[in-house]
């Protein structure tokens, strides 16, 4: 595996929406990241569709049908129809299986009768729990999985992604107590072996039957700390914590990428900005059109160099404006509109310094994937590419570093929890060994005998 | 315009306003708070052991427990008089805002810790209002809301059983004929697992077990909850004691806190108004 140590992007005035160093081609005049950006739309089955293989398969099949339509109605040139998989999907590869190619088969006909171009991103789901004893490598949830990312590759669906859970146990101990070490341990160390493991043999999967390998998303460390985080009165995670958490995060979901995974990556990974700084990938993000599933703080922001805009996941049901397929895609599909406007009317970079600075002072967490900043903590990453600790440790310390010269600047004002939480974050990080056996060791032993649930062997240690 | 000088026109203040910092006052010791003040004791030696766990002080707490036991201090007055004490004032400052989910974490391990010094000299586990049973939906492996609920019920003197993450039904009803709970917890963050709730009522009722279940957790819907019987939405993780209390001593059930959840929980809850 080749990780990178240098930076596909000269410097981070080249990065803007709907333009990749690397564009994946998904069919005949449709690409990702080639000069356009593309609405993708993910919603979740409504209650009591997991009950048969056959309520799951109709349940799908009517979402892919009233996001079509609705796409048609306003005149959408292209939309991206993602599919997380629920648990039972995943327990049961045929259903996922299923699934997609009643999925497909609609987008298709779309396709056929509209010109109408559609794709379809199927997420299995991480099965896999520490703490049931049963083995994250080779375990049987572990083999389910791979053979439902093989059931969605046959049937068809256009890209696989996955959000891989790998070091959960040991960040979330972290980010619940402000342990910044188990945090790094968790997402820098574990995290990153988890996602080479399981990408390696997810990209093999996919190179199999010609489907593009996504890529993976740090939802559930790096987004776990932001739904912590909360809102400006939210006191359960210091926003500053949860800022150097994702900047961990970047380095960690790149992994995937180096394993072979050519984007787009998973539109929850609020890292993506980063990640696309160093490797090229498409990516998608969500922000001000994901507010059905949950609030951040950089709504706008997030969009200044996505490729793949994103409502992240809604129940479906009925609005007054519709099916949610119908009303989440079109807004979704609107605000691609502008952002291709734009492109063609060369204010392309205008829109992204507006998208930027509604929201570049708003949070720390914001403060960070400005586009610049981005940049910055990728730097970082590929100065130490070679390590996956002392990248993750490098990035983290980045970011500290733009948050408080963006307090020296007097840009940016923190409470007290955050400073306090920033300021001891940053002195321990500082104080880490700079070699990662060292490091990996002292964890072992510290966060063996502090989480129940982490087991060494998990991860071959 | 460059995104340097566009950045220098920008007036923050009429764009987003950082109200977490314009809401902070003056900095003080936690244990100043004059209704932290009322909570904590004021006799030796239960005023520095509570004085440790409101400071997260973990082996000064187990110092100061073994020091005290040592001395012949009943270990149920040390619980009682010191450990909860001292939890009662964090739970209080988190819920005002001024202790932070770090704070009640640690706070809460130095008590489970200390804890379990006393048991060890009682030679039994220490006495409890009640027990509660508590899991994550089958599916779900996000469990810190589900830590959070056993933290407040542990420190407001309740027995919390944890049955963990991705739990199936049949398991929470094995559980609750062993445990025989006041009430029973159920948390989800994905938008894919809350189904698992009214398959767990339905399991109990098959069972002939008859608990409030209070549901919560990121993605759960109050209408959704309410769907189904036996049930309650569950809006915050430090309402649980309160919930669980009036389970105890009013008698109520998930009917009735589905009406009154403000009154009980002594707060506005804009999802019950």
């Amino acid at each position: 595996m080749k990780r990178f140590t240098r930076m596909e992007y000269e410097n981070p005035e080249e990065m803007l929406f709907g333009h990749a160093k690397y564009p994946v081609k998904l069919g005949k005049d449709f690409e990702l990241g080639a000069g356009y950006v593309i609405p993708e739309l993910n919603v979740a089955p409504g209650e009591g569709s997991e009950v048969s293989k056959e309520k799951m398969v109709s349940e799908y099949k009517g979402i892919a049908y009233s996001a079509s339509v609705r796409a048609v109605n306003v005149g959408l040139p292209s939309f991206i129809l993602e599919h997380e998989h629920i648990a039972q999907q995943t327990y049961n590869p045929d259903w996922g299986g299923a699934c997609t190619a009643a999925e497909v088969e609609v987008l298709e006909n779309f396709n056929d009768e509209y010109g109408i171009k559609t794709g379809l991103r199927a997420t299995p789901a991480d099965i896999r729990d520490e703490e049931k004893g049963t083995g994250l490598w080779g375990s049987d949830l572990y083999i389910k999985i791979m053979e439902t990312v093989e059931a969605c590759a046959e049937n068809d669906a256009n890209i696989i992604s996955i959000e891989t859970t790998g070091g959960k146990s040991v960040s979330d101990y972290g980010i619940s107590r402000g342990d910044i070490k188990a945090i790094l341990f968790g997402i820098g160390v574990l995290g990153s072996m988890d996602m080479e493991h399981m990408w390696t043999e997810i990209v093999s999967i996919c190179n199999k039957h010609n489907t593009i390998p996504g890529g993976d998303t740090d939802c559930s460390q790096s987004n776990t700390a932001m739904f912590l985080a909360g809102g400006l009165l939210g006191s359960d995670c210091s926003h500053t914590l949860a800022a150097i958490t994702r900047a961990m995060g970047a380095a960690r979901s790149l992994v995937a990428v180096e394993c072979g995974a050519k984007g787009p990556l998973k539109d929850c990974g609020y890292e993506n900005p980063i990640v696309k700084a160093v490797s090229g990938v498409p990516i998608a993000t969500e922000g001000k059109n994901a507010t059905c599933a949950h609030s951040d703080l950089m709504g706008n922001l997030i969009a200044a160099v996505t490729d793949m805009w994103s409502n992240e996941s809604v129940y479906h049901r009925e609005e007054m404006g519709g099916t949610t397929p119908q009303v989440w895609l079109q807004t979704l599909g609107y605000e691609a509109a502008l952002m291709n406007t734009a492109i063609q009317t060369g204010q392309g970079k205008v829109l992204r310094d507006l998208y930027t600075l509604t929201d570049k002072y708003r949070d720390p967490q914001a403060l960070i994937l400005a586009y610049d900043n981005a940049y910055r903590i990728g730097q970082a990453i590929v100065k130490n590419g070679d390590d996956p600790y002392l990248r993750a440790k490098a990035a983290a310390l980045e970011a500290g570093a733009i948050i408080n010269e963006a307090v020296d600047a007097k840009k940016m004002n923190l409470t007290r929890f955050e400073r306090d939480t920033l300021d001891n974050a940053l002195k321990i990080l500082e104080s880490l060994p700079t070699d990662s056996d060292k490091f990996t060791k002292d964890c072992i032993k510290r966060y063996s005998r502090k989480v129940e649930d982490f087991d060494p062997k998990n991860y071959e240690l | 315009m460059s995104y340097k000088s566009l950045e220098d026109k920008i007036d923050q203040g009429t764009i987003f306003l950082r109200y977490n910092v314009k809401i902070e006052g003056g900095a003080s010791k936690p244990e100043d708070d004059p209704d932290v003040a009322e909570i904590l004791p004021t006799d030796e030696p239960f005023r520095p052991i509570s004085l440790t766990i409101l400071n997260q002080d973990r082996d000064k707490a187990i110092d100061l427990v073994k020091k005290s036991l040592d001395d012949g201090v009943s270990p149920i007055d040390i619980i009682n008089n010191g450990l909860m004490k001292g939890m009662d004032a964090v739970s209080l400052l988190y819920t005002k805002g001024i202790y932070f989910l770090p704070d009640l974490m640690l706070s809460g391990d130095a008590m489970m810790e200390s804890v379990k010094e006393c048991e060890a000299v009682l030679g039994h586990k220490s006495e409890t209002k009640a027990t509660v049973v508590t899991f994550v939906a089958e599916g779900d492996p996000h469990d810190i809301g589900k830590n959070l609920i056993l933290m407040f019920l542990r420190a407001g003197g309740f027995e919390a059983i944890d049955l963990g993450r991705d739990v199936p039904a049949d398991r929470v009803v094995e559980a609750v004929k062993e445990h025989n709970p006041i009430f029973l917890t159920g948390t989800a963050l994905m938008t894919t697992t809350m189904t698992a709730f009214p398959k767990v009522v339905e399991a109990l009722e098959k069972a002939g077990l008859n608990v409030p279940v209070g549901c919560g957790g990121g993605a759960v819907r109050k209408d959704y909850v309410e769907s189904f019987p036996m049930s309650f939405y569950g809006v915050e993780a430090y309402h649980c004691p309160k919930l669980a209390d009036a389970i105890l001593k009013d008698k109520k059930d998930w009917k009735d806190i589905r009406e009154e959840y403000s009154d009980i929980v002594g707060e506005f809850v804009p999802e019950y108004s």
